[in-house]
């Protein structure tokens, strides 16, 4: 289903500096002033393979390259080296209401969002119902985002992300969404979607609902795989480790 | 064979998200305004009435034998097509990288996505431009404009014009991610080209060496050409036709190739 072979990705740091002009003009003549090369590797020769309807967690502290990890999966990145397949839709949770518009009133956002996850016009129709209802926004309806709570646009977000039933689910922190009623639902209709079958990339610092959840872990430490496979003795192992540190 | 079906069928996979975000831009853009949308009715309009009032009464500009009001406001719409939709292009790509940097979607959507919005909006303004044009048939200015059937190459010329700006937006977007200068400098080459764009001017009052220069100035082909058709009711010269098809062509292959071949790269300069 993901397959991802030796799989590294370089960021280069000096690059990300502000690049303009005048910098450019500076650093003919001034060589010190020159961009420093230096090369950050994100990911470092990652190679795993999830199968059709596994459930995998991705483990590691900050930085450690999960985040970098999901977006080649999902496509958001192209890796320097290596080679990454996927088979089947995905839908990325990466970050709820990326694709919100603030000036657009929660019926619009609806569709634009779905558009942007890669909905069809008639899936919309069909499925705004259930959105509006899971949402819990129905009063909310015509009014704009941005007059929303951070709340109440995480629970329109999560709602419409999760209204697909998508081969792969790339998910990134998002179960601590809105109030304890909706973390309650939202918890519940990804476990929905995990029991139906769905191969499930999952990202998180809540070790209890890795261990809940996943069917496997790999471990990531600056770029690398430490360590993956079973669940229960891989997390006893990291939070070990994080805590001796 | 193959790939120009995988853009046909990259294109028909991301219709719907594309109409979403034309429709946005037209949400945005007639929020909270009492007129809405006859803005872009009334806007080019008015833009005339001003500029005809400023050039033909202060600064006693003519141009000989023909109607100068709709020889302006052919001049403005199309120019105001042109810098509204490579500018918004332009902007596009860097505007949404939150997008980009979530989600994967093709990043060619953006500066298309503009393109086509004003497009609708100059679509909308060739209806006051074409109201103009039956007015002068019943003495509005000194001359009338020509209604004829050299109309139908019309919509060639405005493809052209849309090509050659989809290509400027695709060139822009991209060199403006690793470049943001681009943003400030392109500000000054349209102003800099509008002047050396025959809008309000005609070129005769250019000198006659000079002249030839304004060959190159795609716009000026793409006015040239609507021009003899609406003011002369005659046909474009096939040279001039030619020139509206080769510089469309021309910006489209360079946009795409140069969008195309960095676009994996955007994501590290955003």
């Amino acid at each position: 289903m993901i397959k991802l072979e030796n799989v590294s990705m370089r960021f280069n740091l000096g690059i990300e500096r502000n690049y303009s002009i005048k910098e450019a003009f500076i650093s003919i003549f001034d060589k010190k002033r020159r961009l420093k090369k230096t090369d950050f590797w994100a990911l470092s020769d990652v190679s795993f393979e999830v199968k059709k309807g596994e459930v995998i967690g991705l483990i590691g502290s900050n930085g450690a390259g999960k985040s970098t990890l999901l977006k080649v999966v999902s496509g958001v990145m192209k890796p320097t080296k290596g080679k990454v397949t996927v088979n089947g839709q995905i839908s990325p949770m990466i970050e709820l209401g990326a694709g919100f518009d603030i000036e657009l009133t929660a019926r619009e956002n609806i569709y634009l969002n779905g558009a942007i996850l890669g909905y069809s016009k008639e899936f919309i129709d069909e499925k705004f119902e259930d959105i509006v209802e899971f949402s819990e926004l129905r009063d909310f309806l015509d009014a704009p985002v941005k007059n929303f709570s951070s709340g109440m646009i995480a629970k329109l977000a999560f709602s419409i992300a999760t209204v697909v039933d998508p081969e792969i689910l790339i998910v990134d922190e998002i179960l601590s969404v809105g109030d304890i009623k909706f973390q309650e639902k939202s918890k519940n209709k990804m476990m929905e979607m995990i029991k139906g079958g769905t191969t499930v990339l999952y990202v998180s610092h809540s070790l209890e609902s890795i261990e809940e959840l996943c069917d496997r872990v790999v471990w990531l430490e600056h770029g690398k795989v430490v360590k993956a496979g079973n669940t229960k003795e891989i997390c006893k192992e990291y939070y070990k480790k994080q805590l001796n540190k | 064979m193959t790939a120009i079906k995988n853009i046909m069928a990259n294109f028909k996979k991301y219709k719907f998200l594309m109409s979403q975000l034309i429709l946005r831009d037209f949400k945005i853009k007639y929020k909270r305004s009492v007129l809405g949308v006859v803005w872009s009715l009334l806007y080019p309009i008015l833009m005339m009435a001003v500029m005809a009032l400023v050039f033909s009464n202060m600064f006693r500009f003519q141009v000989e034998g023909v109607s100068y009001l709709v020889y302006l406001l052919t001049g403005i719409i199309t120019f105001q097509y042109f810098s509204e939709a490579s500018n918004l292009a332009m902007t596009s790509v860097v505007n949404n990288f939150t997008l980009i940097n979530k989600v994967y979607i093709p990043k060619y959507i953006f500066p298309l996505a503009k393109c086509l919005f004003v497009g609708i909006n100059f679509l909308l303004s060739l209806i006051p431009w074409f109201l103009i044009i039956v007015l002068t048939q019943f003495g509005l200015g000194n001359y009338p404009a020509s209604i004829n059937i050299y109309y139908l190459i019309l919509p060639f010329i405005f493809v052209c014009l849309l090509l050659f700006t989809v290509g400027m937006g695709f060139f822009l977007s991209c060199v403006s991610v690793f470049l943001r200068d681009v943003f400030y400098i392109y500000g000054i080459v349209l102003t800099i080209w509008q002047y050396f764009t025959p809008i309000f001017y005609s070129i005769e009052i250019i000198p006659a060496k000079l002249q030839f220069f304004f060959q190159f100035n795609p716009i000026y082909q793409f006015l040239e050409a609507s021009r003899t058709i609406v003011l002369y009711g005659q046909c474009p010269t096939a040279l001039n036709l030619i020139l509206c098809a080769v510089y469309a062509i021309i910006a489209m292959a360079v946009g795409c190739i140069v969008f195309k071949k960095n676009q994996d790269k955007f994501i590290y300069y955003i």
